[in-house]
């Protein structure tokens, strides 16, 4: 167990070393210096012969091996970082300051954090709400017409691009119905005014939580016809235990591990930032940051931002890995 | 929901408005057709040097509140720097409420034309003969937000700070102080040139006094931008920290910025109404949000919910126009905003004035102002010229007689007489804003069917990246190019010197004819009452002669105010919602 | 177990028989490829029929979208706004032009689009030609080189395979959305004074789409290549001394078919729905039609012209549900084992 989980780490830590790389060397050679955007914008469009004074301090100028080394030193010690003619100071885990709001990139993003986890749990726990007890229900009355509705239906629900699905609720329920409590949608800090969070997240989360509900009824249904169909279940009835009993202690304890798996990597997605539902719903987490610095060309941002989802995806594989591996005894990491 | 202006989006279609704008000199009002709304007019530019303390009191303003200013597709400052401040929007925002200058604009609550009076100083200031020497006699009861009295060596030593172009070479300063300042050219300014004596300011007691190196009538206008007032000494104010949170001296002081994002402002207890000829604190607090989703705001000004009661947004969406105009009523303001757009032929390139002329025929106005989201007639009106209507000493005059309008034939006939069928033209549009693309494809259509073979590049970077880039390699391919200007203050010198002399720095068009490059300098040396009409006519010679540049349209602006919002104004100087009267009814 | 399993598949919601192993019909389909089989399941389901007969559609209208438009007299040239929209509504469309505001007329049947006054039919047709051929085209690489990496990995194992995997593995924690957004203005960047720009953004969008599309279909492959290089028709290939390429191409191929056509099968509507989402964030086509352009557009008109909307939302989720379901029914066909 131990092993594999420094085998893993070790893996994991070269696929972030080679995505970094990647996401350094894409603006590096990329066709416009990011020096360039950063200098117009502190010049208002004046940056003429000042460019060479920002490539050289933004290091542009040097060999793209070096200042990569530069970058991940700083991630672990910190550094201190010059634009221009100002020196700003990055304490570790240093991703560099963002050339918008020369602020450290990393404390932005813990100051977005609340948003987007907000939207994850949120949309997470209708995830499991909805999914499992339908799921479910729908495996007990397999073959019935319900069962049957209620799986075509769903399928039809999530052939849907989700980014539709999600700009329907908003247009409807917020543009066209001007629906109470979700007419501002947003995100409004729970601590100061948990009413108006709920209300802002609230479209949201449904919005997810629905078309991201119809994959978990597919699990769910799926393993826990599995899970009836075992002989220990078989045993449990021949035992005589209430039919409750067999369903939900025996039975669903061993349906819920796939299911669990899944969950684990879907929250480590929602985690790194949901693009389409930040950007919709106005939700100014991570997703809808990265998605603005990708548009302005902010590399230290989208650098940070592409780097914390791949390791919320590692991460988030891992632990799975590890839960599935306590769950089911049957699995064994090697 | 961000809509269709991500961040990068916003400097497309607008482009930026870099000058702030000043009111204007004789009586001319437009109105917008397809609408029966007047525009709040920049008119009468009056100045009122005897104008104290407190400031008049506006008729049923009540005290307290929160405003939330929505400034959809506006990134905002990205520095709160008084020094740098030169935008519409960070120098209405900081000048009305955190930063005073020399001088500053009220707007007169009869007539609505903006006056110009003391703020810092006690008078309009006093020039000698030549207006070679001026001299502002700094008030003693105003004060920091921290309670230390503003001095006249903090006064001065702000404007010395206007001086380095280096430092802050987006600043008002590279283009006022370092031209009209003594030793401007040579002076690097407190940064650059550390420690190096300046002398062209100088203080005693209370006085400071400027000296000039050519003669400048304009300098009491030029007071009221926030470049002209003081910053503490030494390191308090060392750049570029001291943008992200500059010391306030005004009503408000700054509790939080982030850049593109949003500022808060709060009371500054320490501001004493005696002191300010022009401000008010009815408002508890301020918070802008920049970057606003232009279909998301216009949805929530016109729902009246209890959130945007409180709330002003500076624009509104073409297509809400008219359900806008319907349902706000004065809660509406059409505010002109001395802003001209202009396309600018390459004069080196296009050397024939008959093909500057075709390009004039063959620009669709109406088609591009429909696909780029404008109202036609309210937000773009037609322009003659480059001085917007309301200038001092703008003419009335039209090049070819009559409006230049869309008009392929007449644009071949052009093109034909000048022997130049199938002229190509080469220009570059934002490609990020889909306005943008859209507005591109109608600019090309109208110039094919003209007769014009049209190149058009894509670019993923704000145009003027392009155009104001000597050295950009797709700049040099370039043959048409564009800008947009508004003026600093009521004068023509704000506007025809900064885009058409030779080697300005927004002279895209490389216009450069000695002749008026002499004109211009000749202007400021006339006596101040004839330096108008001297601009009108300058105007009128460069159109008739050398048509070096085709204004499309004189821009306006649209500003919507809540229901709660007392006094709903625009600001004729600046072009923005008139924060300073602003209140919220309780 | 007490309960008959009923086959849990999109074809038990049809009237599909279900078939006896034992029974006598059964017997005779056994000497059927499984291809055919699956085809012949296929032919019974009415809702993938339904699907496929929505695709094909779709798909005829991608390769005749210039005849169709010529025939309706409507084209995607650029319009003169201000001889179609009116002021003093808001900048809709004026009534004699169509909706929202008039009636529907011939001269152009989807009415025409506010701000630009483009024809909504021809844009409609040209977006669906955008949207198949970007995704055929995506769908083409991704599947080439899905298919490559996932042989090489499954058959040759070892170093290659270790390598080969990490990759998979490298290019699954990329963000999609992030790295398409990055990578495509890049590239239009290179080519933006290029004469055929608009099908370089095309290309640029394929090849963004498709490298980070493959890796489902390479791990799919590898598994497939793991367990079916161990089976005795490939170990006699070998002993037999069957060069690789042939031992590749003649005996692994065929039995790869299934997981294939089932991958496509899905990875074609991901690829509309990817294309149109782009779009929708401001990234991929900017020169030319697509639906997912036209939605974000006209998200702004929702009140006033919600027809404008629906037009290509309709088009998009048509389009990616009847490949989805399509996609599903093909999958349960071949695998008889499927249950969801």
């Amino acid at each position: 167990m131990f092993a594999y989980l420094v085998k893993r780490l070790i893996s994991g830590a070269l696929v972030l070393t080679l995505v970094s790389m990647a996401i350094f060397l894409l603006f590096w050679y990329g066709p416009s210096s990011p020096a360039q955007t950063i200098c117009d914008r502190e010049t208002s469009n004046r940056c003429g012969n000042r460019i060479e004074i920002y490539e050289r301090t933004l290091g542009f100028d040097n060999p793209v091996h070096e200042e990569y080394l530069k970058w991940a030193k700083g991630v672990f010690v910190g550094r201190d970082i010059q634009i221009a003619s100002t020196t700003y100071e990055c304490d570790a885990p240093c991703l560099g300051v963002s050339y918008l709001t020369k602020q450290p990139v990393s404390e932005e993003l813990v100051e977005r954090l609340p948003a987007t986890v907000s939207v994850a749990i949120g949309g997470a726990f209708l995830y499991l709400l909805f999914g499992i007890p339908i799921g479910v229900a729908a495996a007990r009355r397999r073959g019935s017409v319900a069962d049957k509705a209620l799986v075509s239906s769903f399928l039809f629900l999530s052939s849907i691009p989700y980014y539709l699905f999600a700009l329907l609720t908003w247009l409807y329920l917020t543009v066209l119905w001007e629906a109470p409590f979700v007419s501002d949608t947003g995100y409004f800090p729970i601590t100061e005014n948990p009413a108006k969070w709920f209300g802002g997240m609230f479209l949201a989360w449904v919005a997810l939580g629905i078309f991201g509900c119809t994959q978990y009824t597919r699990y769910s249904r799926g393993s826990m016809v599995e899970a009836l169909s075992e002989d220990y279940i078989r045993t449990a009835r021949a035992k005589g235990l209430p039919e409750r009993t067999v369903v939900y202690k025996h039975g669903l304890r061993a349906a819920l591990v796939p299911v669990v798996t899944i969950f684990g990597i879907d929250f480590g997605t929602l985690l790194a930032g949901t693009i389409f539902t930040e950007r919709i719903f106005d939700i100014n987490g991570i997703g809808f940051w990265s998605l603005q610095a990708v548009q302005a060309k902010d590399l230290p941002v989208v650098a940070a931002t592409a780097l914390f989802s791949a390791v919320l995806l590692i991460i988030s594989n891992l632990i799975v890995d590890v839960i599935y591996s306590v769950l089911d005894p049957r699995v064994r990491l090697s | 929901m961000k809509r269709n202006k991500p961040l990068a989006l916003v400097a497309g279609v607008a482009l930026l408005s870099l000058a702030a704008c000043g009111g204007g000199g004789d009586d001319s009002s437009s109105s917008g057709s397809g609408s029966d709304r007047s525009f709040g007019e920049q008119t009468g530019g009056t100045k009122d040097a005897k104008r104290q303390g407190p400031a008049a009191e506006v008729d049923g303003a009540t005290a307290g509140g929160t405003v939330t200013v929505y400034l959809p597709g506006d990134p905002g400052p990205n520095s709160l720097d008084p020094t740098d401040g030169w935008s519409v929007t960070g120098n209405s925002i900081q000048q009305a409420l955190t930063h005073r200058s020399l001088t500053q604009y009220v707007r007169d609550s009869e007539t609505g034309d903006p006056v110009l009076v003391p703020d810092l100083a006690t008078d309009l200031g006093t020039a000698n003969e030549d207006y070679t020497e001026w001299t502002f006699t700094i008030r003693d009861d105003a004060t920091w937000e921290d309670g230390k009295p503003v001095t006249a060596e903090e006064v001065a030593f702000g404007m010395q700070r206007s001086l380095d172009a280096d430092t802050f070479p987006s600043g008002p300063g590279t283009e006022y102080s370092k031209q009209y300042f003594l030793d401007g050219d040579s002076y690097g300014g407190p940064y650059t040139d550390k420690g190096k004596k300046y002398d062209g300011i100088t203080v005693n007691g209370q006085d400071v006094t400027i000296k000039m190196a050519t003669p400048f009538p304009d300098m009491d206008y030029w007071g009221a931008f926030m470049a002209m007032g003081p910053a503490p000494l030494g390191n308090a104010s060392k750049p570029p920290n001291y943008g992200q949170d500059p010391l306030s001296n005004g009503p408000y002081m700054i509790e939080d910025f982030q850049p593109n994002q949003e500022l808060t402002l709060v009371k500054n207890e320490q501001w004493d109404p005696n002191s300010d000829p022009g401000r008010h604190q009815y408002v508890d607090k301020w918070v802008f949000k920049f970057n606003q989703d232009q279909a998301k705001v216009d949805q929530i000004m016109l729902s009246d919910n209890t959130d945007s009661q409180t709330a002003i947004s500076t624009a509104l969406g073409s297509d809400k126009y008219t359900e806008a105009n319907d349902a706000l009523g004065d809660r509406l303001v059409q505010q002109t905003s001395q802003c001209v757009s202009t396309l600018t032929p390459d004069y080196t390139k296009i050397t024939d004035i008959n093909v500057r002329k075709a390009l004039a025929y063959a620009y669709p106005y109406e088609d591009v102002w429909f696909a780029t989201g404008e109202v036609p007639g309210v937000t773009r009106i037609p322009a003659n010229s480059v001085m917007p209507p309301g200038m001092a000493g703008k003419k009335d005059f039209q090049v070819d007689g009559e409006q230049i309008t869309y008009n392929p034939e007449k644009a071949k006939e052009l093109l034909a007489e000048a022997g130049e069928e199938g002229y190509e033209i080469t220009m570059v549009y934002y490609e990020v804003d889909p306005l943008a693309v859209a507005g591109q494809k109608q600019i090309t259509k109208g110039f094919e069917e003209a007769g014009f073979k049209v190149k058009a590049i894509p670019v993923q970077v704000s145009p003027y990246d392009i155009w104001l880039d000597p050295d950009n390699k797709t700049n040099k391919q370039l043959n048409l190019r564009g800008v947009n200007w508004c003026s600093d203050w009521p004068a023509g010198s704000t506007m025809l010197p900064p885009l058409l002399k030779t080697d300005a720095v927004y002279n895209t068009a490389q216009f450069s004819e000695d002749a008026i490059d002499q004109k211009m300098k000749d202007i400021a040396t006339l006596p101040l009452d004839e330096q108008g009409d001297a601009w009108g006519a300058l105007d009128e010679e460069i159109m008739t002669d050398y048509f070096p540049i085709i204004p499309t349209a004189f821009r306006n602006d649209l500003f919507v105010f809540g229901s709660k919002i007392g006094n709903p104004t625009g600001d004729g100087a600046l072009g923005a919602p008139n924060y300073k009267d602003v209140f919220v009814m309780q | 177990m007490s309960q008959p399993t009923a086959p849990e598949t999109l074809g038990s919601l049809t009237d599909e028989t279900p078939v006896d192993p034992n029974s006598k019909a059964s017997q005779e389909i056994a000497g059927k490829s499984p291809l055919r089989i699956a085809a012949g399941r296929l032919l019974k389901d009415k809702i993938a029929m339904a699907c496929a007969f929505v695709i094909l559609f779709f798909i005829l209208i991608a390769i005749f979208a210039g005849v169709i438009s010529d025939f309706f007299g409507v084209n995607t040239d650029t319009q003169s706004p201000s001889q179609f929209l009116d002021v003093l509504n808001g900048g809709m469309p004026k009534p004699e032009y169509g909706p929202p505001n008039g009636g529907f007329t011939m001269d152009h049947p989807f009415g025409i689009a506010p701000r630009s006054a483009d024809d909504n039919l021809a844009y409609w047709l040209y977006g669906a030609r955008t949207s198949l051929m970007i995704a055929t085209g995506a769908t083409l690489f991704a599947t080439i080189v899905g298919i490559v990496v996932g042989l090489l990995a499954g058959f040759l194992g070892g170093v290659v395979d270790r390598v080969l995997s990490f990759f998979v593995d490298t290019f699954l924690t990329v963000p999609f959305i992030l790295a398409a957004l990055t990578i495509a203005p890049i590239l239009n960047e290179r080519f933006n004074d290029s004469d055929n720009y608009p099908t370089i953004q095309k290309f640029s969008l394929v090849a963004v789409l498709a490298l980070f599309g493959w890796m489902g279909m390479a791990r799919l492959i590898r598994g497939e290549v793991l367990s079916l290089r161990e089976r005795e028709f490939v170990q006699a290939a070998r002993v037999l001394g069957m060069p690789t390429s042939r031992i590749l191409f003649k005996e692994l191929m065929p039995n790869l078919a299934a997981p294939i056509i089932i991958s496509v099968s899905l990875m074609l509507p991901a690829f509309v729905a990817a294309e149109a989402g782009l779009a929708f964030l401001g990234i991929g086509v900017t020169d030319g039609a697509s639906w997912g352009r036209t939605i974000s557009f006209a998200t702004t008109y929702f009140e006033q012209y919600p027809l404008y909307l629906w037009e290509p939302l309709i088009g998009v989720v048509l389009l990616v549900l009847s490949l989805n379901l399509l996609g599903d029914a093909i999958r349960d066909a071949l695998d008889p084992k499927t249950r969801r």
